[in-house]
């Protein structure tokens, strides 16, 4: 249960100038929820996106496995089982939610360059969205254009199209972020639901959802890992007290 | 050694007005995200206004007056067209200004005629400035030199020395702050709109008299002047002034180069083959001048996609 | 659903059934409404679905006509493939073209895509008439239709029906692919290219494919004009037919299927009939274009979709007012603008000009069946009137729109599109 299935080393990345991931430590062991938290600017998403490959790091080692995944596509990363949300909701506005799933869920099957057959007529494919529909319970809107979905319906189709491909790893970005509280029930239900048996990083500033949904918690201040541990931990750590949560009274 | 010269100097001044149009053209991109396909018809529409009005009110105030006219008619592009369909995105702000040239330039062949006009250099301006190597060399291709120089450092002093160019610069990179601090940024959009129309109908009015005037001249410059952007980097003044020299070079020298990629191989020893071989090969390098700024432009994106002077994006 | 589907069987058969009742000369123009049609069609694949807006399609048509012209004067029509099939070369030639030309075009988006696009084709249109190889030099290269299955391909009439036998294969094809999996891709492609990488797509050789089979289309269209006109020069890659199909494109509509091929076949239609009436085709062309782009984005296309979608839910009666004023208004406006272009337009043309003597009143035009004083203050006022008039009626003619809307929240185009592109189920 403890072996790592995601691991950073050393991860560095700069903007010219800007040295936003400094040596950047963290192990996402298999099956665990593990969250990434930090003030502002600690370069949670850059950290992400350098897993996510949108970004490449300027040194250091990302593992995926076994395999060093730094610098590959975003694709490619995908196609290692490694899938993620946005923090911003990306997903494809005019088209219904249904084919928002069922584009997400293709790939799995290998179909991007299938041009000689209806797409109705993979039953598989159509039985899969169903499923994932359900999971994220969007049937009664499956019809809808996603850009009229609400803010939290357009936040679950995110979270299931990040799970079609039935990654090993999943990263989400800041699923709750602009969530009434109601909504933040809804999607750590959800969140929880769906990722079992699966491995978890996310970045989420709500600390109540951090804390009851991860089995730890690593702390991420000015491009660095300074601490990582169990909630308790983490609760306890001086460190992190006085580098994150001292900071976040003051401001 | 006289081909050198006369091309050297011919080449910068093509350069220097490709720049006053493509100026305009580079800021508002840069600013707004738009990318003006009928910024070319300004230029067009510039030179016909001047050729128009010189006969009413003499040159000099034909080409000052149809400066102004181009940039208030720049100001209605933007204030009842292309803000109309902004919620729709660039894409269609692009469309829209593709339409637009479209109608200008059929408006200008409906009063003028699908010809050239003769819009001619006046006399008082009409003599040679010095002699190269024992031809004259025109004044008036001086003069559009100059008055591109002095756009530059116009632009050059408002942009980084007045408290507008301030406000223009922080709307380019950050227009919800600008807005939010409380300027007024669409005002800002307009001026800027206007002020490019303007230069490019400035270029028009004094190019027009020296090269030709005639219908297709907008669609012909366009494609050059987005050539130039391109390369220079969208967004970038430096960017735009760089390129405009090196596409003005480029053109000068091209049309007097008898070479062809057969003289090339001929160098190697394999020139009788490369003859042979024809269609590419026996091109010569003036006759297929229109071409290289393309391939430049090609070359460009490979290698430096951002352009020479642009941001990485 | 099953309206659209009797409707396109009527279109059909009066298709089929055309050659019989039109003239010969019509049939010609006909001929070139269907190829418009398709390269409109070709191009929305790449444009609306796709969502990359390309300055230089003229290109791949172009190089499908010359690549179908070679092949007329290399096969002579024996070989493996007889003068029907010869479009398939065109298709090819646009296929491969497509591939050079959409791998590196497509490697940025946007803005700059479109801008390469307009370079490749400008850098081919300026190198064609030099490369006489190829393309003939400024000659062009011209060729014969040779008899094949037991038809001579003599007259216009079995033109007509080769083009229009491919034209529907392909329109049909096109329509097909986008119901496959990839085709399905190409729309998120539109939506969300970014989106798309993170779910494991590789999305810049879905790009080029998408670039190249648009591309293919658009030679087959090419060819069919290669076949039509026995010949070609390197006019075809001139800028204007690039923009002649992007204005077709939209006029039509590019989130509906068929919106591009009702605006080309419009467009063509009217271009050819107005080709004797007026020299000012292109300017109305531009000016319908641009009121387009502002006041309805979804094109003809749309508009027929938004009446069609108020019939079914009012019924015709309760729809007439409002469709009746918005056609005075439309007649109104457009008698008015077609008034002031064609008076100017006579006007200032050369010959009228040439009529002129100094100190004179200016002679008379005639326009509409009627002669006109430039002098005389009514010639003037009539297109001002027309358009004051026509005004007035927009403004009934609008609230009577509203009224038909004011009890539907979201009639958007965005729900428009959705319903038109999410039908899968």
């Amino acid at each position: 249960m403890s072996r790592a299935i995601l691991q950073l080393r050393d991860v560095h990345k700069s903007f010219g100038e800007a040295h936003i991931i400094r040596g950047a430590q963290l192990e996402l062991h298999t099956g665990e929820r593990h969250a990434v938290i930090g003030p502002n600017g600690a370069g949670k998403s850059t950290l992400f996106h350098l897993i996510s490959g949108q970004l490449q790091p300027s040194s250091g080692q990302i593992l995926l496995g076994e395999e060093a995944i730094q610098g590959y596509s975003p694709q490619h990363i995908n196609h290692l089982g490694l899938s993620r949300s946005f923090q911003i909701t990306n997903i494809f506005p005019g088209l219904s939610v249904f084919e928002n799933l069922r584009i997400a869920v293709m790939r799995k099957h290998g179909m991007q360059y299938h041009f000689w057959r209806s797409i109705q007529r993979y039953s598989e494919v159509r039985a899969q969205t169903e499923q994932l529909l359900e999971q994220v319970r969007l049937q009664d809107k499956q019809t809808v254009c996603a850009a009229e979905l609400s803010y939290s319906e357009q936040r679950a189709l995110e979270i299931g199209m990040t799970l079609a491909c039935d990654p090993r790893v999943i990263l989400l970005d800041e699923p709750m972020a602009g969530m009434s509280h109601e909504e933040t029930d809804y999607a750590l239900n959800l969140i929880r639901e769906v990722t079992q048996g699966r491995s978890l990083l996310i970045v989420e500033h709500d600390m109540d959802v951090v804390f009851s949904l991860c089995d730890r918690i690593s702390v991420l201040v000015y491009g660095e890992v300074i601490a990582t541990g169990t909630p308790d931990q983490i609760r306890a750590d001086r460190r992190v007290q006085e580098a994150y949560l001292g900071e976040e009274q003051c401001a | 050694m006289e081909f050198l010269t006369v091309s050297l100097l011919n080449g910068v001044i093509y350069g220097l007005l490709l720049f006053m149009v493509s100026a305009g053209l580079t800021l508002i991109f840069g600013m707004m995200g738009v990318l003006n396909f009928a910024h070319a018809s300004f230029y067009m529409v510039g030179a016909y206004l001047a050729y128009t009005l010189q006969k009413f009110v003499g040159f000099t105030s034909a080409v000052l007056l149809s400066t102004v006219l181009v940039g208030l008619l720049g100001v209605i592009v933007e204030r009842f067209f292309l803000r109309r369909v902004h919620k729709h995105g660039h894409a269609h702000e692009l469309l829209l200004t593709f339409g637009l040239t479209f109608i200008i330039a059929e408006l200008i062949k409906l009063f003028y005629g699908n010809f050239s006009v003769e819009y001619r250099i006046p006399e008082f301006l009409n003599f040679a400035a010095f002699q190269v190597f024992n031809t004259d060399y025109p004044f008036y291709r001086l003069l559009m030199g100059g008055v591109s120089l002095l756009v530059f450092g116009l632009i050059y002093l408002l942009l980084t020395r007045t408290r507008v160019g301030i406000v223009v610069r922080a709307a380019i990179h950050r227009p919800q702050m600008a807005e939010a601090l409380g300027h007024n940024v669409p005002l800002v959009f307009m001026a800027v709109f206007g002020i490019g129309a303007a230069l490019a109908g400035l270029a028009g009015a004094l190019a027009g008299a020296f090269y030709t005037t005639n219908p297709n001249m907008a669609l012909e410059l366009g494609v050059i002047v987005f050539v130039v952007v391109v390369v220079g980097g969208l967004g970038s003044m430096a960017g735009a002034m760089i390129a405009s020299l090196l596409i003005g070079l480029i053109s000068s020298f091209a049309v007097g180069v008898d070479l062809s990629l057969a003289s090339l191989f001929g160098l190697l020893g394999a020139g009788d083959w490369a003859q042979q071989m024809g269609g590419l090969m026996t091109l010569k390098v003036s006759s297929v001048a229109a071409t290289i700024p393309f391939a430049l432009m090609l070359l460009i994106l490979l290698i430096r996609p951002s352009g020479l002077m642009g941001e990485k994006g | 659903m099953k309206l659209t589907k009797i409707l396109l069987a009527v279109l059909l058969l009066a298709l089929l059934v055309l050659p019989a009742i039109l003239p010969a000369a019509m049939v010609n123009a006909a001929i070139q409404m269907l190829i418009a049609a398709l390269f409109a069609c070709a191009f929305n694949l790449l444009c609306g679905q796709g969502g990359m807006l390309s300055f230089g399609h003229a290109a791949y048509f172009g190089v499908g006509s010359f690549a179908t012209l070679h092949a007329m004067n290399a096969l002579n029509g024996e070989g493996l493939l007889p003068t029907p099939l010869l479009p398939l070369i065109g298709a090819l030639g646009g296929f491969i073209c497509g591939l050079c030309a959409g791998w590196f075009a497509t490697k940025r988006a946007g803005v700059y895509f479109s801008m390469i696009t307009l370079a490749l084709a400008e850098l081919l249109h300026s190198l064609a008439p030099h490369l006489s190889m190829l393309f003939g030099g400024e000659a062009g290269i011209s060729s014969m239709r040779s008899p094949a299955w037991g038809l001579d391909f003599g007259d216009a009439t079995q033109v007509y029906y080769l083009t229009l036998g491919w034209v529907v294969l392909s329109i049909a094809l096109l329509y097909a692919f986008t119901l496959t999996p990839m085709g399905r891709l190409t729309f998120a492609l539109r939506e969300n290219g970014h989106r798309l990488q993170f779910l494991g797509y590789n999305v810049h050789r879905l790009r080029v494919l998408v670039f190249a089979l648009s591309a293919m289309f658009a030679g087959i269209a090419g060819g069919l004009q290669a076949l039509n006109l026995e010949s070609a020069n390197y006019v075809l890659f001139d800028m204007r037919f690039s923009a002649e199909v992007v204005l077709n494109t939209y006029i039509g509509g590019v989130n509906v299927f068929l919106g591009p091929v009702l605006g080309a076949a419009l467009m063509t239609f009217f271009g050819n009939a107005a080709s004797d009436l007026t020299q000012s085709w292109l300017l109305y062309q531009g000016l319908l274009f641009v009121l387009v782009m502002m006041f309805m984005p979804s094109g003809l296309a749309g508009l027929v979709l938004c009446w069609s979608a108020q019939i079914r839910r009012r019924g015709w009666l309760a729809v007439i007012p409002a469709a009746l004023s918005a056609l005075i208004t439309a007649g109104l406006l457009s008698l008015a603008v077609v008034f002031a272009i064609e008076t100017l337009q006579r006007v200032f043309s050369q010959d009228y000009q040439a009529l002129l003597i100094a100190d004179q009143p200016w002679p008379a035009i005639s326009l509409f069946g009627r002669e006109w004083l430039p002098g005389a203050l009514l010639t003037w006022a009539m297109p001002l009137l027309l358009g004051l008039a026509g005004l007035l009626v927009l403004k009934l003619a609008r609230r009577q729109w509203l009224r038909l809307l004011d009890d539907e929240p979201a009639a958007g185009p965005v729900a428009l599109r959705s319903r038109v592109e999410g039908e899968q189920s």
